[in-house]
């Protein structure tokens, strides 16, 4: 498989996507209101969707069209509808009040591992010239600010969310460096993540029944 | 042979099968028990026959078995077996006394069989992409039975248990990601990219750059399944807060598949990338784990916690064999995996039996359990007895193996720190077990439980040997690998550090 040059339209697409992405994930770091969370998810799962596409017509792989599909289906459209119907809409939630810092310390933060992404994947790991060089720094960045999103929102919904976009951290880096894993893993991927979000579901709608408002910061039965 | 591994992984879903029928908790018991023999029958098998014969692959790389897999099969399907027979007693006892419902009963049966043979079928594969796969959706099984409880604290654990899980498990795609990345110098075809026996037997080939970066990513994800310090923090909540027959199951089977993900990656990095980054790595989060285990054993608590942070030593110590590596490591290693195992599968179904009798998971409400219940007792001191490795059990011997490995391999300082940390484990460790052991039982008619010691928890003899005979068996066998490794064990254990070295 050859990859994508920087400079062909495909993938300055996917350079943009990447961009795309990358700005949706801090724009969820800096908003306190759930259903912003979960909108801002299905936006960059709707994003990163189209740079599957970009990648299948420049690839001419099946394979990745029924991938981009399937992004758009369940990343972009059915997590972000049953997560608003089941928890933000029936739980009730509105404002996130379980941060740990400030906004603005969160953005600070989110800003300095962006340029830690881009310290520690540019130098020789990635050919020169090749749209991966460009993209996998974004999609490390990604993968960094959804961890910070977990640390520093304590809401549970919070977190889901926060793995969810490490997830697209992930994909979005395997799309532009290796086109695609073989469909069978691919496939378990997506199986795995629906189960796991279903079972998440289960878990948080469990904890808000029980605690107040289901924050991480409320979770402190067990410790040592 | 493909009919024999896919029976071994077929096995324990014989009791989610029966589960999901609807069967009641003792015949449900039964059918995962009987499920969980045939698996460890055809692992047995299968172990034996590979001896003889080249590895076996089919279906495109995916399905691949070699020594090393039939090695952690053997012990998986082992402690599937201990612990389904431990399920019998404790699910059939919390069901009577009426603090499950039927519903949670078949719900625990169902996820149990789940778990167990995605874990064996992780084993299975050569696919390290299908390896991902089937470690993340055991996670996901076994969240479900930490959850089991439903009470606050339950899903306090099974939350923090899914979410930090499923986060290291992502790193460890990314891990997989850059290592298929890796690969693209080799020509193979895409779904080989992945196979494990390509990639290693062309490791030479393979861009050391992006290699070192998957080498580390794997090991920070599936580190977190095996509970390495410092992403350890779910497994004392979650081994705490599970039905002990589950606690088991995570301790001793789900730890050890994330060391055999780990050993596969350290493979390829050994081959190319040499010995000393793959040891700097092991050895860090190795004494890392080791250190925080036994620092947070000294504290007296909850005894299923105190359970836990052993694990979290042993895994540590397991990494740090890896890390010294040679034919000593890694005979180590993986005769301590085994030991280890064993010895913590007694240990938390003995946990359950406690908690059972005297309701109350907290190390200070237990005294007198050799006077009021001798053969739990007895079970729990041998047990401790055993996993902090004094002779004559196995553990004694595959940590002498791995100290003998660490003054072979490198400068004796981290032999000796791994001596003082052992002898101050136990001390911490025997510290909170002796004084459950000894003493006069809580007074029984004080507190007005009317006797919940004479109370014998089990109703009907099948039930009471069902709780008794994993113990019973599981003490026997480390005893014996305590006196004398079987010749086709040491083979099979010497295949094993053929195959990865």
């Amino acid at each position: 498989m050859q990859s994508l040059s920087a400079t062909s339209a495909a993938g300055v697409l996917l350079d943009l996507s990447g961009v795309l992405i990358l700005l949706l994930s801090f724009a969820c770091l800096g908003s306190k209101l759930f259903n912003r969370y979960v909108a801002y998810y299905g936006a960059q799962s709707v994003v990163l969707s189209f740079a599957a596409g970009v990648a299948a017509y420049a690839f001419h792989s099946v394979e990745l069209w029924i991938l981009a599909v399937a992004t758009l289906a369940i990343k972009g459209i059915g997590i972000p509808v049953s997560a608003r119907r089941l928890l933000v809409q029936r739980l009730a939630l509105k404002r996130d009040a379980a941060l740990s810092t400030g906004l603005s310390t969160s953005l600070i933060a989110g800003g300095a591992l962006t340029a830690f992404a881009y310290l520690v994947t540019r130098p020789q790991l990635l050919p020169h010239g090749l749209v991966a060089a460009a993209v996998v720094p974004l999609s490390t960045a990604v993968i960094l600010l959804g961890g910070l999103a977990m640390v520093v929102r304590r809401h549970t919904v919070a977190q889901l969310i926060g793995w969810l976009i490490v997830e697209n951290g992930v994909f979005l880096g395997a799309i532009t460096l290796v086109a695609t894993f073989p469909f069978i893993v691919e496939a378990g991927i997506f199986l795995d993540l629906v189960a796991g979000v279903l079972i998440m579901l289960v878990f948080v709608s469990g904890l808000t029944r029980r605690l107040a408002s289901a924050s991480a910061g409320e979770l402190r039965e067990l410790h040592g | 042979m493909i009919l024999l591994m896919i029976l071994t992984v077929a096995g324990p879903l014989a009791g989610t099968a029966a589960a999901a029928c609807g069967a009641r908790a003792r015949p449900a018991g039964w059918t995962a028990s009987a499920g969980a023999l045939v698996s460890l029958a055809c692992s047995v098998w299968l172990l034996a026959a590979e001896l003889h014969r080249a590895p076996l692959r089919g279906w495109g790389g995916y399905l691949y078995l070699d020594s090393l897999s039939c090695f952690f099969l053997l012990t998986v399907a082992a402690v599937t077996l201990l612990a389904s027979l431990g399920s019998v007693a404790y699910l059939s006892a919390e069901q009577d006394a009426g603090r499950l419902s039927a519903f949670q009963v078949r719900l625990y049966y169902v996820f149990f069989g789940l778990f167990a043979a995605l874990m064996l079928a992780a084993l299975e594969t050569g696919n390290l992409g299908l390896l991902f796969v089937l470690i993340e959706a055991s996670t996901l099984a076994s969240a479900a039975l930490v959850g089991l409880e439903a009470r606050a604290s339950s899903l306090e654990a099974a939350w923090k248990y899914v979410i930090i899980s499923s986060f290291g498990v992502t790193i460890a795609l990314a891990g997989t990601l850059f290592l298929y990345y890796s690969a693209s110098g080799l020509h193979l075809a895409a779904d080989y990219r992945l196979a494990w026996p390509y990639l290693f037997s062309h490791a030479h080939a393979l861009a050391p750059q992006s290699l070192r970066l998957a080498f580390l990513l794997a090991v920070v994800g599936y580190g977190t399944k095996v509970g390495l310090a410092p992403m350890h923090t779910w497994l004392p909540d979650a081994h705490a807060e599970a039905p002990s027959p589950a606690s088991a199951m995570l301790s001793a089977a789900l730890l050890n598949t994330g060391m055999y993900a780990i050993i596969r990656f350290l493979a390829i990095a050994h081959a190319r990338l040499g010995n000393g980054f793959p040891r700097a790595v092991l050895l860090t989060f190795g004494f890392g784990s080791i250190v925080i285990g036994v620092l947070f054993m000294i504290r007296r608590g909850n005894f299923k916690r105190l359970f836990a942070y052993s694990s979290v030593e042993h895994m540590g110590i397991i990494a740090v064999a890896l890390g010294f590596g040679g034919l000593l490591g890694l005979y180590g290693a993986l005769l301590q995996t085994l030991n280890h195992a064993i010895a913590k599968a007694v240990l938390f179904l003995t946990s359950g039996d406690v908690s059972l009798r005297y309701r109350t998971r907290e190390a200070a409400g237990v005294t007198g359990l050799l006077a009021a219940v001798p053969v739990t007792g007895g079970a729990l001191l041998l047990g401790s007895f055993a996993v902090l490795g004094s002779p004559p059990f196995g553990v004694f011997l595959s940590e002498l193996t791995i100290v003998r490995a660490g003054f072979a391999a490198s400068s004796p300082v981290f032999a000796l720190l791994l001596l003082a940390l052992l002898a101050v484990a136990f001390v911490a460790f025997a510290r909170t077990t002796a004084g459950m052991v000894t003493g006069r039982p809580p007074d029984e008619s004080g507190s007005g439980s009317q006797g919940a010691l004479a109370l014998a928890p089990y109703r009907g003899r099948a039930v009471g040997l069902a709780a008794v005979v994993p113990l019973g068996v599981g003490l026997v066998a480390l005893l014996v690998l305590g006196l004398w490794i079987p010749a086709g064990l040491d083979t099979v254990i010497r295949h094993c550090v053929a195959v990865i070295s």
